[in-house]
C-alpha cells in the first residue's frame, strides 16, 4: 500500500475525513483480500459454495417482446413451473443476472435494448430466445428489424423454436447452469 | 414533470412507453407512444404468395393468433369469391371461440398479477392449458397455430375432439364461478376497479374504442351479433354489455364472454355436419378489393386487401384495435393516480404485436 | 349470477333504423326503407357533384367515390345527421397515377359500413384531416404520414409514429427500396 502524495490526511488515520478514509480503507481491504495469499485462500474455500448460490438462482428481468413471452411467462407457470429451478423474475435491470431476449429487436427498440444490457451489473449473461432474436426470424428481411440481437449484445444461450416451448426454456437456463458451473470464478480474485 | 414508463416495465404488458405526467399522485396529462414492435408486416406481405401470408397473420396478435389468420382468410375469399364449406366455418368457430377463452384467461392472469392477486395468475394459467391442448390437437401448435387456409382449415378434428371440447367447457363454466367468487369477494381487487377509470359512452364511441371496453360503457354493439360472419347467424348467444363504464365494468364484460364462448363451442360442436373441411382457392386474385371484419377478444379487427391479378397482395391494410384504444388512453388516465395505471390499462387488454405490425 | 340483470341500458335508438335529423326532407318512397338506400339518398342530395358512383357491395356494405375538396364537410354530415359515429379504419393505396385514401366509417344504429374513397394526385398527395370529426382518426393519420407520406391539413400534431423520429422514407411506397 502505498501512501498518495496528494493527500495530505494519508498516513494519520484520525485526521481522515469520512470520504478518505473510505479510500483507504477499500485500499487495505483490497491488498489483503485480492492481492495477497489470504484473498486466494478465501476464495478456494468458498469458490464452489459461491458458485452453486450463483447458479441455483438465476434472477432473469421482466421484459417481454413478442409470442416467446408468453411462453417465457407459462414456464413460470403451474405446469411448467421454473421456479423450482431458482428462476425468479425481478423488474429492475439492477438487480438481473440474466436479460432474456424474446422477440424481434427493431430499429427504433435497439438503443433501449443497449441501455438494458449496460445498466446490469456482472455477471451477466444473455440467452437469445427464439428465431427472432437469434437471426430476426421471419422479420430478417424486413426494413426495421436487427436481424439477430447478437449484432450488438454478446449472447451466451442461444433458443431456437418459433415460439420456442416452455420446455425449451427451461432447457436453456439448464444449459446456462452448465456454462456457469464450468466457468468457476473466485469472487474476490477473479480466477 | 413526464415520467416514462416502458419501454421495459413489468406492468405494461408489451413493448410501449406511457408517458404520464403528475401532478404529486394526480395525473394530469398522459400521452403513449408506440412502435418499438415495427416489423414492416405490412410491406413484407406485399413480396409473399396469399398462403404464405398465413403465418404472418399468426404473429400480429400473438394472444390470440387463430382470430387475425381468420380475418385475413375471410378478407381473401371476399376478394376471390371463395365459398368456404360448412364443416369447415363450424370448425373454424368452434376454434376460435376456444381462442377467446384462452386469450381472456391470459388477460385475467396478468391482471390479477399486477393488482397483487397473484393467485389469479396461478389458477388461470393452469385452466389456460386445457386449452391451449384442445388447440395443439387441432392444429400442432401452442400459440401461433397457422391453421386456416384460404377455402377451409387445413385439417380435420382429430378423433375425440368433441368428447374434450364438451369436458373443457363443463369444466370452464364450473371454474368460472369460482374465480367469480375469489375476484368479487376480495376487498382489495374491489376498490382498486369499482369507480377508477370511468369512460362515457360518447366519447368511446368518437375515439374509436371497440370491443369490451366499448360494450363496459353501455353500447351494444358486437360484430358477431350486428354485422355477423361465418356461422354465427345459426348459433344462439348474447352480446355482454355493463353500464358503468370503469375497470369493474371491463372486467365484468370479458367474464361473462367466457360463459358465452362456452355456449358458443358447445353448439358449434353439436351442430358440425359431417364434409369437405377445405377446398383448393385459386393461385391468382382477381383485380379488385377485399374486405374483412371481425370481433376479436380485443376490439373490431378489419383488413383490406388489394388484388392486382397475381398471386401477391398488391396492398394489405391491417386495423388493429389495440392502436386506436391505446390512443384514447389519455381520456381514461387524466385525475387518477399513478396507481391506478395499472388497472386502467390492464383492463385495456394490450397486446402490442397488433398495434405496430 | 344473472346476465340479464348485468346487461345495460342503452339508448342507440331502435335497431334497423338509422338515425336521421329533423331537418332532412325523405322522399315517399318504398325504397327508403332500405337503409343502405337513405344514406345514398341523403348523400346524393346533399353533395351532388362531389360524391359518385354509388355501389353495395353486400348486406350492410356500401362504397362512394368523392373528391377531396368536400372530404371535411362530408364527413361532418355523416357524423351529425346520418348517425355514422364510428369511423373504423383510414387505409392509403399508391397506384400508378394517384393515392387512394379510404375510409371505412360504421353506424351503430343501423349497423352499415360506407367506404369512402377519395383520390389525390401523385405530386400533391394531401388531403383535410378528420380528427376533429372522429378522435378515432388521429393515430391513423399519422400512421398513413408515417408509412406512406400523405400529409393530412389541420392535423393536430402530425408526426412520425412508428418509425423512429429521424427516419426519412416513407416504406409502404412502392420506390421504397431498403432504406437505411
Amino acid at each position: 500500500m502505498k501512501a498518495d502524495p496528494a493527500d495530505p490526511s494519508m498516513g494519520n488515520v484520525l485526521a481522515f475525513r469520512s470520504k478518505d478514509f473510505l479510500k483507504w480503507a477499500d485500499n487495505v481491504l483490497e491488498g489483503i483480500l485480492r492481492r495477497s495469499p489470504i484473498g486466494t485462500g478465501i476464495d478456494l474455500i468458498t469458490k464452489d459454495f459461491f458458485n452453486w448460490a450463483t447458479r441455483n438462482s438465476i434472477y432473469p428481468l421482466h421484459f417481454g417482446i413478442m409470442c416467446c413471452a408468453l411462453e417465457m411467462a407459462v414456464a413460470s407457470a403451474p405446469r411448467f413451473d421454473a421456479q423450482r429451478f431458482g428462476v425468479i423474475y425481478r423488474s429492475t435491470p439492477r438487480q438481473c443476472d440474466v436479460l432474456l431476449v424474446n422477440g424481434p429487436v427493431s430499429k427504433k427498440m435497439k438503443p433501449a435494448l443497449r441501455r438494458l444490457y449496460d445498466q446490469m451489473p456482472g455477471p451477466k449473461w444473455v440467452i437469445a430466445m427464439g428465431e427472432c432474436a437469434i437471426s430476426g426470424g421471419p422479420f430478417y428481411n424486413s426494413y426495421s428489424v436487427v436481424p439477430g440481437v447478437d449484432q450488438f449484445i454478446p449472447v451466451d444461450i442461444y433458443i431456437p423454436g418459433c415460439p420456442a416451448r416452455p420446455e425449451a426454456l427451461i432447457d436453456g437456463f439448464i444449459k446456462l447452469q452448465k456454462i456457469i458451473k464450468d466457468n468457476k470464478k473466485g469472487l474476490l480474485t477473479g480466477k | 414533470m413526464w415520467i416514462n414508463m416502458g419501454p421495459q416495465h413489468p406492468m405494461t404488458h408489451g413493448l410501449w412507453n406511457l408517458r404520464i405526467k403528475v401532478d404529486g399522485e394526480t395525473i394530469t396529462d398522459a400521452e403513449p407512444e408506440v412502435g418499438y414492435l415495427h416489423r414492416g408486416i405490412e410491406k413484407l406481405c406485399e413480396g409473399k404468395t396469399y398462403t404464405q401470408i398465413i403465418p404472418m397473420t399468426d404473429r400480429l396478435c400473438y394472444g390470440s393468433s387463430l382470430t387475425w389468420s381468420h380475418l385475413y382468410c375471410l378478407t381473401v375469399e371476399d376478394l376471390m369469391g371463395v365459398e368456404v364449406p360448412e364443416r369447415a366455418e363450424y370448425i373454424r368457430v368452434a376454434a376460435i371461440e376456444m381462442q377467446r377463452i384462452a386469450s381472456h384467461l391470459m388477460w385475467l392472469a396478468a391482471y390479477a398479477a399486477d393488482l397483487g392477486a397473484m393467485i389469479g395468475f396461478i389458477y388461470t394459467m393452469r385452466d389456460r392449458e386445457i386449452f391451449i391442448d384442445l388447440l395443439q390437437a387441432l392444429t400442432g401448435s401452442r400459440i401461433t397455430y397457422n391453421y386456416p387456409r384460404i377455402g377451409g382449415v387445413a385439417h380435420d378434428v382429430p378423433p375425440d375432439f368433441e368428447r374434450d371440447s364438451l369436458r373443457a367447457c363443463d369444466y370452464m363454466e364450473k371454474k368460472l364461478v369460482e374465480y367469480e367468487d375469489l375476484f368479487d369477494g376480495s376487498k382489495v381487487f374491489m376498490m382498486r376497479n369499482v369507480g377508477v377509470g370511468k369512460f362515457r359512452k360518447e366519447d368511446a364511441m368518437n375515439l374509436g374504442v371497440t370491443g369490451p371496453p366499448l360494450r363496459a360503457s353501455g353500447v351494444n354493439y358486437d360484430l358477431r351479433k350486428d354485422m355477423p360472419y361465418s356461422v354465427y347467424p345459426e348459433l344462439d348467444f348474447e352480446a355482454c354489455t355493463h353500464p358503468d363504464g370503469d375497470c369493474y365494468a371491463r372486467y365484468r364484460v370479458r367474464m361473462d364472454e367466457m360463459f358465452e364462448s362456452c355456449k358458443i363451442i358447445r353448439q358449434a360442436i353439436q351442430k358440425m355436419p359431417k364434409g369437405k373441411w377445405r377446398i383448393v382457392a385459386p393461385r391468382n386474385a382477381p383485380s379488385g378489393t377485399g374486405l374483412g371484419r371481425v370481433e376479436d377478444p380485443r376490439g373490431e379487427g378489419m383488413m383490406y386487401v388489394v388484388g392486382d391479378g397475381t398471386d401477391k397482395p398488391y396492398r394489405l391494410k391491417i386495423r388493429s384495435p389495440i392502436f386506436v384504444t391505446v390512443s384514447a388512453a389519455k381520456k381514461m388516465l387524466v385525475g387518477y393516480k399513478v396507481a391506478d395505471v395499472v388497472a386502467i390499462m390492464g383492463g385495456l387488454d394490450m397486446c402490442i404485436g397488433e398495434a405496430d405490425r | 349470477m344473472n346476465l340479464k340483470a348485468i346487461k345495460g341500458e342503452t339508448d342507440m335508438g331502435e335497431r334497423g333504423k338509422s338515425i336521421l335529423s329533423e331537418g332532412l326532407e325523405r322522399a315517399p318512397s318504398r325504397i327508403d326503407e332500405v337503409p343502405e338506400e337513405r344514406v345514398i339518398r341523403a348523400l346524393l342530395d346533399n353533395f351532388p357533384s362531389t360524391v359518385t358512383d354509388f355501389k353495395t357491395l353486400k348486406k350492410g356494405v356500401i362504397r362512394a367515390k368523392m373528391e377531396r375538396r368536400e372530404l371535411y364537410k362530408c364527413c361532418k354530415f355523416l357524423r351529425d345527421h346520418l348517425g355514422f359515429e364510428h369511423l373504423s379504419m383510414i387505409s392509403a393505396v399508391e397506384y400508378d397515377n394517384r393515392f387512394e385514401i379510404v375510409y371505412h366509417i360504421s353506424c351503430y344504429g343501423s349497423c352499415l359500413l360506407l367506404e369512402l374513397i377519395t383520390s389525390t394526385p401523385k405530386d400533391d398527395p394531401s388531403v383535410d384531416s378528420v380528427s376533429s370529426v372522429w378522435g378515432g382518426a388521429n393515430w391513423q393519420e399519422r400512421e398513413s404520414f408515417d408509412l406512406m407520406g400523405i400529409k393530412f391539413n389541420n392535423h393536430p400534431r402530425l408526426e412520425r409514429i412508428l418509425l423512429p423520429k429521424d427516419y426519412l422514407y416513407h416504406p409502404l411506397r412502392k420506390d421504397f427500396k431498403g432504406g437505411d
